[in-house]
């Protein structure tokens, strides 16, 4: 066991490095650099020109810049922007970074919840008239051509209902004289909504032992209510107040994304749990369930569902991997700065550093991804974690 | 030898009619087909139109074709106050068949005089069903055009895609040791790199036709994670018992691979094809639509095309513009991933209904 | 005092290739405290009978005539919130591979107290635990097993497990399908003598089903021979043993070999089940019978069971042809 451990990270490594060794490639086999809008400029001399290549390194071949590169990145120097400079590429990752996570953050709750929900839903409704007209719809709106879809919600409610604001994430009017940067707030809205969840699930985990249902979910009530109304109070109260209306502006703007976002989202899980779910309702057990004169309710949520949650657990894993990929375009459309555009940015403008680190961000985080992917299912499924601990 | 082979085609077609029958009871699958048919009747209607000449190919060719609309005008003034009696706000003025003359540069037209002027984009008319865009060409013919398009860069990638990933994944299930964990690593590999940025660097080093993208989009796509789901069923065939007593009774390795683990792999590679259809139609319409590609017309060039003129903002004036090109899309991948969902139903016992 | 009775219960099941008759005129009735065996090959209708009582059958499976009356009050016609109530603490079932009645992410002790929260709301956890610890005793098993996940225990244990389940909450008849088929025959025998004990401390009324007659004869005090959906013989077990009327009965009894008596070659049945598709009303053993009457060659003749003796009941068919 443990020489497997062992092998596979083994491989990882050099999985990794071969990425890096990629991208670089790929990055370089782009035709012309960063620096040819200077060409642009009659009054530069053609020696500054050469001057600024020969800094950056860029006049040496291929496999020497690998190198270089792969060197500097183990020792953890990522070199500067071409584009931005004098910012490093780690500043400019942590200063678009929560901005994405935020929107993504909400946006996978809300569309996994969601998705869970009418999934199992359906499952159970099988064969019914609403079950084919409500699965249909959702196939079409997972595979609605997302571009287009997103100007017409922008210009639905943006434009023609004037509810909500057309991209980017904030008003700049109303941060005119903030004391906060746009990070600050970020971050604090990130570790809230983090604590808060962390707290609900804490409170559904220790309630499992209450032996009355009804008891049960009362509790659970209102310990929801109490982290309502806690959060309330949190927002209301000192420091917090002040931040509280450049939140409510960032919040305000997140409204539209998140929603459209979360309409194409929501249906890829629902699917897989309709799908997933309707071979758990052959087993057995469930027969065994409605023997015991258990309410269909029930038996849907509490056994057919708990089962069919393995995969989609799983699937909502690796989708988070794909959060910066999807965000291109959603951040492109909706002007929101976030990964997404760092990244589109950086590989149009052929800023290497930048598009460098970018694809080594992902790169690692597909890998912890994939990592507690593996974690979480063997904590969901006894099965698999009795055989992991021996 | 002659009767086993009978026999064996024989099993064969039953098969294939229960199977078909089996489908038939699934909703989603038919309702899923009945798309596809849709389109694909559309995209061979349109050489059928050309070829018998119903319709003139200067005109109606969706890439080159010309249409002449005209339509009359009256020459207004729009005031520089609202509300009046006639307008209640800006956006009122000018009307629907009116013009305002402060925007005539080549005429001399006075208000209240009616001018003729060449009306694109026009909106839908006997003539032209969808109407046309900014350029004169026909929408509808442009919609054909886009569904050909969509239906032969979504067939060659998934099929080159499936090809690739069921053979790699199978190799790696059989041959198992070193050939199987580089396949794995590979795939890893691919799976690492953001799709959407990697599309954009290839755009960016080399011109992207219909049929590059095709194969581009098939070789990523088989490299990747599907390895990895193919090999499983795969493994799960090894083991089964006639594979034993395949090996026993002498067949080579490369017999069993491909008589006995391809068959029973098949199904699932199937699934996959159909399913990755609606991802390469996806993706083209989104490099389409963020003007990466080197493609004539298709429908996310039409969107892209209405994007860069102005036209989206403009609601439902020019729906024409927008409407067809999204909705195609999104029914044409739909309909691919319900007759997958169908044929799932058929080779997954436990989904069917009885 | 007959605890179940059902009359004249017929139930088919829908499939694409038509109607598929699994119950025909099937009459029988259990009284309080003994043990009724149903006994049959596979394909017969055993599980078919045992699933319409408590309305478990398959969706496409619906019954068309009959009553079930289980205590007195008729059971077919009622609603699903009405059946919940009688399911487990009325009746209960004890499934046919009951190795995959348990959920598999679940522990085994929450799964039996679900059950017993379902009808008795009220108990306190430790009631519950009391109660528990209690089944596990009678049973055999030790209490620890409540914390253990489904995967965890072995067939045995499982199925000593289900039989718990099946009776936490005090039902009055509970329906035993095939409960041993998967197990080896040590643990058989030790399962067989579980039930018998607990039948004999709980004064429950058994339904016993098997395709194994030895099994009948040892566990029961009447039996049913059910073949292609109809029963065709019927009566006390002794009797049936003793004085088997019905050619398939005759038939059954002679497959099986006995440790007494001289070596005998076995018979066994030429032919398959048939189909049980829009038949008619004729005797479905006709084609297989030994030694069928003209009657029986014409198909004419309806299947009916009439009385032979005290507490021994025949197919009318099988009356001449002995």
């Amino acid at each position: 066991m443990y020489k497997y451990v062992l092998r596979r990270i083994y491989q990882l490594i050099i999985v990794f490095f071969l990425f890096l060794v990629t991208s670089y490639v790929l990055f370089d086999s782009i035709p012309g650099n960063a620096f040819q809008s200077l060409l642009l400029n009659p009054e530069l001399p053609r020696e500054a020109y050469d001057m600024v290549i020969q800094l950056y390194g860029l006049d040496k071949p291929l496999y020497e810049r690998v190198i270089l590169y792969i060197q500097n990145f183990f020792k953890g120097d990522f070199g500067y922007s071409y584009v931005h400079y004098p910012r490093t590429p780690i500043e400019l990752i942590a200063e678009r970074l929560p901005r994405t996570l935020m929107l993504f953050a909400m946006v996978n709750i809300v569309a996994f919840y969601t998705g869970f929900l009418i999934g199992k839903i359906l499952a159970w409704r099988r064969g019914s008239k609403s079950e084919t007209w409500i699965t249909v719809t959702s196939v079409f709106s997972y595979t609605v051509f997302y571009p287009w879809f997103a100007l017409m919600m922008l210009w639905f409610f943006g434009y023609k209902l004037d509810w909500l604001p057309i991209g980017k994430f904030l008003y700049p009017e109303k941060w005119y004289d903030s004391p906060y940067d746009s990070d600050i707030i970020f971050v604090s809205m990130i570790k809230f909504i983090a604590v808060a969840s962390v707290l609900q699930m804490l409170a559904f985990v220790y309630t499992r032992n209450i032996e009355s249902l009804s008891a049960r979910r009362n509790v659970r009530f209102a310990s929801f209510t109490t982290l309502i109304v806690g959060s309330l109070i949190y927002w209301n109260t000192g420091e917090m107040l002040n931040q509280k209306i450049y939140a409510m502006d960032i919040a305000y703007h997140m409204i539209l994304p998140v929603f459209t976002v979360t309409v194409v989202a929501f249906a890829g899980t629902a699917l897989l749990t309709r799908t997933t779910m309707m071979e758990v309702m052959k087993d057995d057990f469930i027969l065994t369930a409605r023997a015991k004169g258990i309410s269909q309710k029930r038996i849907r949520d509490r056994h057919a569902a708990r089962n069919a949650l393995l995969p989609v657990v799983t699937s909502f894993i690796f989708t988070i991997v794909t959060i910066i990929d999807g965000s291109v375009l959603t951040e492109t459309i909706f002007s929101w700065p976030g990964m997404g555009q760092l990244i589109l940015d950086s590989v149009l403008r052929e800023d290497i550093p930048v598009a460098m680190a970018s694809f080594s961000f992902i790169g690692v985080f597909a890998l912890i991804a994939h990592f507690i992917a593996d974690i979480s299912y063997a904590y969901l499924d006894p099965r698999i974690r009795i055989q992991s601990q021996g | 030898m002659k009767n086993q082979k009978d026999i064996a085609k024989d099993i064969r077609r039953k098969a294939l009619k229960k199977n078909w029958s089996m489908f038939r009871q699934s909703k989603l699958g038919m309702i899923g087909l009945y798309i596809v048919l849709f389109f694909l009747f559309l995209s061979l209607l349109q050489p059928f139109l050309f070829i018998t000449g119903i319709w003139n190919k200067g005109v109606y060719d969706p890439v080159v074709g010309y249409s002449e609309q005209f339509q009359e005008f009256l020459v207004v003034e729009c005031p520089t106050e609202y509300p009046t009696d006639k307008y209640k706000s800006r956006s009122d003025c000018p009307g629907k068949l009116e013009v305002n003359v402060k925007t005539l540069f080549y005429s001399d037209a006075q208000v209240g005089e009616t001018i003729v002027q060449n009306l694109q984009p026009a909106p839908p008319s006997s003539k032209h069903i969808l109407g046309t865009d900014s350029l004169g060409r026909d929408v509808f013919s442009q919609v054909m055009e886009g569904s050909q398009v969509a239906f032969l860069l979504g067939l060659l990638s998934a099929t080159l895609g499936v090809g690739i990933s069921t053979l790699l994944g199978t190799i790696a299930a059989f041959f198992g040791g070193k050939v199987d964990a580089y396949l794995m690593r590979q795939s890893d590999l691919i799976l690492m790199l953001p799709t959407l940025p990697l599309l954009f660097i290839i755009s960016a080093f080399a011109e992207l036709k219909v049929w590059h993208l095709a194969v581009v989009l098939g070789t990523i796509g088989g490299l990747g994670g599907s390895v990895i789901t193919i090999k499983s069923q795969a493994l799960q065939v090894k083991v089964k018992p006639f594979v034993d007593s395949a090996r026993i009774t002498g067949g080579s390795r490369m017999n069993i691979l491909f008589s006995h683990v391809l068959p029973n792999v098949a199904p699932l590679a199937l699934l996959f094809m159909v399913f990755s259809v609606t991802g390469a139609i996806a993706s083209e319409s989104v490099l389409s639509f963020l003007g990466l590609l080197n493609i004539d017309m298709s429908w996310g060039l039409m969107i892209y095309l209405a994007q860069v003129e102005g036209f989206i903002f403009s609601g439902m004036k020019f729906w024409w513009l927008i409407l067809p090109a999204g909705l195609s899309v999104t029914f044409l991948a739909g309909g691919f991933y319900l007759v997958g969902r169908g044929l799932d139903e058929v080779f997954n016992p436990r989904l069917r209904k009885r | 005092m007959n605890i179940l009775e059902v009359k004249n219960l017929d139930m088919n099941y829908e499939t694409l290739e038509g109607n598929v008759s699994a119950v025909k005129n099937v009459s029988f009735s259990v009284k309080q405290g003994e043990s009724f065996g149903i006994v049959g090959e596979s394909g017969c209708g055993k599980t078919s009978v045992a699933m319409s009582l408590l309305q478990l059958q398959a969706d496409n499976g619906k019954i068309t005539n009959g009553e079930i009356l289980f205590n007195g009050k008729d059971i077919v016609s009622l609603n699903e919130t009405e059946l919940r109530d009688i399911r487990w603490s009325g009746i209960s079932i004890v499934f046919q591979g009951a190795m995959n009645s348990w959920n598999p992410v679940v522990k085994i002790g929450e799964q039996i107290r679900e059950a017993i929260r379902e009808h008795y709301p009220n108990k306190s956890k430790e009631d519950n635990t009391n109660k528990i610890n209690e089944l596990f005793e009678i049973v055999g098993l030790d209490s620890s097993i409540s914390e253990r996940y489904p995967h965890e225990l072995s067939g045995g244990m499982k199925q000593r497990a289900v039989i718990a389940l099946a009776l936490s909450c005090d039902p009055k008849l509970i329906i035993a399908d095939e409960p041993t088929t998967a197990l080896d025959v040590v643990i058989q025998d030790q399962i067989l003598k579980e039930i018998r004990k607990v039948q004999d401390i709980l004064g429950l009324s058994l339904i016993y089903i098997s395709h194994d007659i030895a099994v009948i004869a040892e566990m029961t005090d009447n039996m049913a021979v059910m073949y292609a959906g109809s029963i065709v013989e019927m009566g006390k077990t002794k009797n049936v043993f003793a004085n088997p009327q019905h050619s398939y009965t005759k038939m059954l009894l002679e497959s099986t070999p006995s440790i007494v008596g001289e070596k005998k070659k076995l018979r066994s049945l030429d032919g398959e089940p048939p189909s049980l598709i829009d038949n008619d009303n004729c005797c479905l053993f006709s084609y297989r019978c030994p030694n069928p009457t003209d009657n029986c060659k014409d198909r004419t003749v309806e299947m009916q069971l009439i009385k032979f003796d005290d507490e021994h009941y025949v197919d009318q068919c099988c009356k001449d042809c002995g």
